[in-house]
């Protein structure tokens, strides 16, 4: 009634984001309004709404958490307990390097819309199941759940950093405890900035997935003929006489990569999948939520 | 045998370049593509094995060395069947035919010479030029060619034929010169002009290909008028005849235009034009199109025109033929006139050039207007004494305006048993009048006739007299045009004049019938000044500086001292043409062995413009296919650019079917319509008014009108329209003039338009109008409204469907006004085109779409009554429209009276 009125340029700010990721936020609520998830039974009495098991009263329980009910079968009065129902932090990384921008058709999306469109419809999932999200090195990084959190979480995804690097490298993620970690990204980059951030990651409790994320044309090197390759950034370029010559040299390659990355995943307990842009994300999800919220 | 020559054949040195060429382009391989691709990161370090680089496709490669071959190909400038052109030596003579039958195709002659010329200057061969239609030089004055391109340039095609009997005479004597003769292909006279240049040395005759026609003066034909086309015998050719005059705004428009084929070896087509008599009446000139020369514009004058002769006699022709006066004029003027005759109120309507009142007398105050009106406009009017008129009294008393001179009473009878004096008979004529020159026949005698009262310019008056001075034909000038009295009858019955050849003869110098007798007779004895030259091109020009010409050398053939033209004198017109009735056209005749080059028919065809066109088709394919081949040609700045522009030729243009949609409705079915005043509570009214008139129709009647339109007047078309209701209100504009004319031509043609100052003439009393009665009279101002009287007992509104006595609308009282039934007309079966009342008859049907009246009429039951009578006038009008009078017919009144004894 009486709230102060926000000032105008928070207020312009707020608008001016609402119309950048009212649309993501749609598409990813519609995602998720496909697949359900809930809240984790520990099992364990504690904080929860679902029934645990009856307990005798005893002193210094309040007289309202007795459960006449069942107190009325006997003599002694029981008390009620719950479950203990716990939010996990779940961190997510999607990555936002330069190189996700790449689609290789017209019409289809590039990778690093995909990874943002998979990352926000699963925070919306995960918020709705009451779970606390994290998005590391963004200002969603301190792990909190509810509507607000996603806001941050979309305005995180949404904002376009001016200096981005040309690949992705996995962040830090501190003092960060997360029971599930999601990668998502295309893992081009070198060698040596996508596995021993992992391996500090998975050194710590908690379980992951990796979802690389890749374009058709990627996969499959369709080109011919003379062709001066860039990065997305423009800092790397090759040049070719004949593309079609290098096409199962760069396979080959890309094989290993995914090879390596499907070899940490196992070693370290963790999820693999390999996506492409031309696949329909609510695979990718139904996927997510089989790793990450199925576990109770 | 066609030949293809190079002209700069060391362009084709070019050609060594293409294998060069292709040996570069094989060479080189194409630009790379870029793409930007994040594998880079995992290709790097990759090493390139075949380094073969990839090599511009054949096809690309094939179309470059086409498209540059092409290039080399155009700029050594091929040539298809080159001319070879030998020059010879020695002294030079251009000849040029610059008649008439040079001027279709003169440019290209001039060119022609202009290149003879320049290339004898260049050989330096002493030239002489000479055009065969302008005075011949002495001798042969030999000068560089060069001097003559300023005679050439400053040249101009004549209207008369080349001399070519000058040219012998002049080259009689001279020799030993090559000659150039530019001819027209004509043999325009027997002089053997190509024969003795042939004995001078080589001669070369150049033509061109246009087959020269011309037309032959103009003729009447049973009153059409006719025009011949000769020519040479050639290959058959289609002709276009095309008759010019001038526009009532005094431009010169085409009246009309006839087809026809002159075939291969006829030498002449005679066509005739199919126009009514006025348009034959004002031709100017006839051309033939495709030929602009002087020979193919037929000039007309008064030989191709046909006047308009209307005879008016007595109202009753009682007796037999060969005393009727108008026997002997009819005889006498129709061979060369078009005749009308009837009463004199009607001949007026039909525009006549002449009146000749034949034994008239005293004519009504509003015909003797109507007549002197006529005349004043610029008409010949004939009046022919006979006893009538002496009894009438006509211009006895006092100056009739209609009469050249005042007459005595009593005229004058010379010979017969009882007078003294024997017939007399004509004096020559005297030079001013029309008729001098006309031989009088000693067998012309007058018995009896009108005199003229002395007066001191009788004699200035008097066109011919008797032996004794006595006037026979007098005329006076009214306003533009004449009044010419004959003192004796038009027929044999006061003297023997119309019975002689003389009184055709008088006729036709009154100019009342046309020249159809050849022009020799026109033309001599008279000096003739030109109005108008035709020059060599066909142009009408005006003539300064042309010395008059006498009659005798007109009728000779045309020259530079008698050229075609218009020529006046005094009076008189007379349209001089090129050409004689009976002249004929015929080829050149040449000596054994030459043969006429024929100008601009050279097989000589150069293909550098085809070949640049390959050269320019295959450089933009091969910009297509190189951008294809680098990936560019499909992205999507460029797919999307294509897309818009292809779409934006797709557009169809959007149609406005509004007005076609209204005319099909109205023509489908019977709509009724109001006019739309502007005022939207009245049109409302209007529109729910008819509404409920077409609603009772509907029911009780077989005419099932759809839903009232409202129309306005300015814009919309009435014609399909059977009634239209027009609500006055005292604001509305007034009508502009096409409005106007759109009502006046929709009354006279049966529409009916009921105007309803809706006010019951509340507030008017003697000579006082209501505001709506004002608006009324605004509007009506100009329309073509008939005198109107209140609706008599009788009329066919009161039983058109039901029995009326009144017509009330919302109100009940003021008079029905219609046209009134003493007016004779048989137009539109006598049906009123007008209907005025003030009685408000819309808001009386006026029914809501719950089919309710809208507002109240009267109070109770009376008043329903009175709505009850209004719908049934309403259907009543409506059936009074549409089925006219037949209701008045006698045949009903039994059943009528029947009724009303009820």
């Amino acid at each position: 009634m009486n709230q102060p009125r926000p000032s105008a340029d928070l207020r312009a700010a707020s608008e001016g984001l609402a119309t950048t990721f009212p649309a993501l936020m749609v598409e990813a609520s519609r995602l998720a309004a496909s697949v359900a998830m809930g809240d984790h039974g520990r099992r364990r009495a504690g904080v929860g709404e679902d029934f645990w098991q009856y307990r005798q009263a005893l002193p210094g329980d309040d007289l309202a958490t007795v459960d006449w009910r069942r107190s009325g079968r006997s003599d002694i009065a029981y008390v009620r307990e719950r479950e203990w129902e716990s939010a996990h932090t779940v961190a997510i990384w999607s990555d936002t390097a330069q190189s996700m921008d790449y689609s290789g058709k017209r019409g289809v999306s590039s990778k690093g819309e995909r990874a943002n469109l998979l990352a926000m419809a699963l925070s919306v999932l995960l918020s709705k199941a009451g779970e606390r999200i994290a998005f590391p090195a963004t200002i969603a990084a301190t792990p909190r759940s509810g509507e607000r959190q996603l806001q941050r979480i979309a305005q995180a995804i949404s904002t376009i950093e001016q200096a981005r690097p040309e690949y992705g490298s996995v962040p830090e993620f501190g003092d960060l405890k997360a029971a599930r970690s999601v990668f998502l990204s295309d893992f081009m980059g070198a060698e040596g900035q996508i596995f021993p951030p992992l391996k500090t990651i998975a050194e710590r409790a908690g379980t992951g997935c990796l979802v690389h994320i890749l374009d058709d044309t990627e996969e499959v090197f369709p080109f011919d003929g003379r062709v001066i390759f860039e990065s997305m950034g423009g800092g790397l370029s090759f040049e070719t006489h004949r593309a079609k010559a290098l096409r199962e040299e760069y396979r080959e390659k890309l094989a290993q990569r995914c090879a390596a990355l499907e070899e940490f995943a196992r070693q370290a307990g963790w999820q693999y999948l390999k996506h492409y842009t031309s696949q329909s994300p609510k695979a990718a999800l139904l996927w997510l939520h089989m790793v990450i919220g199925g576990q109770r | 045998m066609s030949s293809l020559v190079f002209l700069t054949p060391w362009m084709l040195l070019g050609l060594l370049a293409l294998p060069l060429l292709w040996w570069l382009l094989r060479a080189t391989p194409p630009s790379p593509k870029h793409l930007r691709f994040p594998g880079v990161s995992l290709l790097v370090g990759l090493k390139d094995i075949d380094k073969t680089p990839d090599k511009t496709p054949i096809w690309l490669l094939l179309l470059r060395m086409l498209a540059i071959a092409a290039a080399v190909f155009a700029f050594a400038e091929p040539v298809l069947n080159p001319e070879t052109r030998t020059d010879g030596d020695g002294p030079l003579l251009i000849v040029m035919d610059g008649g008439w039958a040079s001027a279709p195709d003169w440019v290209a002659r001039v060119e022609e010479t202009e290149r003879l010329l320049k290339q004898a200057a260049r050989a330096g061969r002493p030239t002489v030029f000479a055009s065969l239609t302008q005075p011949l030089p002495q001798g042969m004055p030999y000068r560089d060619a060069r001097d003559w391109l300023s005679v050439l340039r400053a040249l101009q095609p004549q209207s008369w034929t080349p001399d070519r009997q000058a040219a012998i005479d002049w080259l009689g004597n001279e020799g030993g010169f090559e000659t150039y003769w530019l001819t027209d292909g004509l043999q325009h006279s027997d002089a053997d002009l190509a024969i003795m240049l042939d004995t001078k040395g080589p001669l070369r005759i150049i033509g061109t290909s246009n087959r020269p026609l011309a037309l032959l003066p103009l003729k009447l034909d049973a009153g059409q008028l006719s025009a011949t086309v000769i020519g040479a015998p050639a290959t058959a050719e289609a002709i276009t005849l095309t008759a010019f005059g001038a526009a009532p705004n005094g431009t010169e428009v085409s009246f009309a235009s006839i087809s026809g084929t002159l075939p291969a070896q006829e030498t002449e087509i005679t066509l005739t034009f199919d126009m009514p008599l006025e348009l034959t009446n004002r031709v100017t000139r006839v051309t033939l199109q495709g030929q602009t020369s002087a020979g193919a514009v037929a000039l007309a004058d008064d030989g191709s025109r046909r006047r308009k002769v209307a005879l008016v006699g007595a109202s009753i022709q009682e007796g037999p033929q060969l005393v009727a006066p108008l026997h002997y004029l009819r005889k006498a003027l129709e061979p060369s006139t078009a005749l009308i005759e009837g009463n004199l109120s009607d001949v007026l309507l039909g525009a006549p050039d002449v009146i000749i009142l034949s034994d008239v007398g005293a004519l009504s105050i509003a015909s003797s207007n109507k007549l002197l009106a006529w005349v004043e406009k610029g008409g010949l009017l004939v009046r022919f004494a006979g006893p009538r008129l002496a009894a009438d009294g006509a211009g006895q008393l006092e100056d009739d305006p209609l009469l050249p001179v005042r007459l005595r009473a009593g005229g004058r009878t010379l010979g017969g048993a009882m007078a003294w004096s024997a017939p007399k008979h004509l004096s020559p004529f005297p030079e001013a009048s029309p008729f001098f020159g006309l031989p009088v026949p000693a067998d012309v005698e007058v018995f009896s006739q009108v005199v003229a009262q002395p007066a001191p310019d009788l004699a200035k008056r008097t066109l011919a007299a008797l032996e004794d001075g006595t006037p026979l034909v007098t005329q006076r000038q009214q306003g533009d045009g004449r009044v010419v009295l004959f003192h004796v009858t038009a027929n044999a019955e006061w003297s023997t004049l119309p019975l002689s050849g003389l009184f055709v003869q008088m006729l036709k110098r009154l100019s009342i019938s046309a020249n159809t007798e050849g022009d020799a007779a026109v033309l001599d004895g008279r000096m003739w000044m030109p109005d108008k030259i035709l020059d060599g091109f066909g142009r009408l020009g005006s003539a300064e500086m042309v010395t008059p010409v006498s009659g005798e050398r007109l009728a000779n053939p045309v020259g530079p001292d008698a050229q075609p033209g218009l020529y006046r004198s005094g009076d008189l017109r007379v349209a001089v043409n090129v050409l004689r009735a009976n002249d004929m056209l015929a080829a050149l005749d040449i000596p054994v062995g030459a043969s006429i080059e024929v100008l601009g028919q050279t097989n000589e065809q150069s293909l550098k413009p085809w070949f640049l066109i390959v050269a320019l088709t295959l450089f933009m394919l091969d910009i297509l296919g190189t951008l294809w081949v680098t990936g560019r040609l499909f992205n999507r700045g460029a797919t999307r650019a294509m897309g818009l522009i292809l779409l934006v030729g797709l557009i169809p243009a959007p149609e406005a079917k509004a007005d076609e949609a209204r005319a099909i409705l109205a023509a489908n079915d019977t709509v009724l319509a109001y006019v739309i005043t502007g005022d939207p509570t009245v049109d409302n009214i209007s529109a729910a008014g008819l509404l409920g008139l077409s609603t009772a129709l509907n029911q009780r009647t077989s005419i099932e009108p759809i839903t009232p339109i409202g129309v306005n007047v300015e814009t919309d078309d009435l014609s399909l329209l059977p009634m239209l209701y027009w609500p006055i209100t005292s604001n509305q504009p007034a009508l502009s003039d096409a409005a106007v004319q759109r009502l006046n031509r929709y009354l006279a043609t049966g529409g009916m338009i009921v105007f309803d100052t809706r006010d019951a003439q509340l507030g008017s009393g003697f000579g006082v109008l209501t505001p709506n009665g004002k608006a009324l009279q605004r509007l009506t101002e100009n329309l073509d409204i008939p005198p109107l009287s209140p609706i008599p007992e009788g009329h066919v509104l009161t039983r058109a469907f039901y029995l009326l006595q009144d017509f009330p609308g919302r109100w009940s009282g003021p008079d029905v006004w219609v046209e009134a039934s003493n007016v004779d007309t048989d137009q539109n079966d006598g049906v009123t085109p007008i209907v005025i009342g003030a009685n408000d008859w819309a808001s009386a049907w006026a029914v809501s779409e719950s089919g309710q009246p809208m507002f109240p009429v009267g109070r109770g039951l009376t008043g329903e009554r009175q709505r009850e009578i209004a719908r049934r006038f309403g259907v009543n009008l409506v059936m009074y429209v549409m089925t006219g009078n037949y209701k008045a017919d006698q045949v009903h009144v039994p059943a009528f009276l029947e009724r009303l004894g009820e």
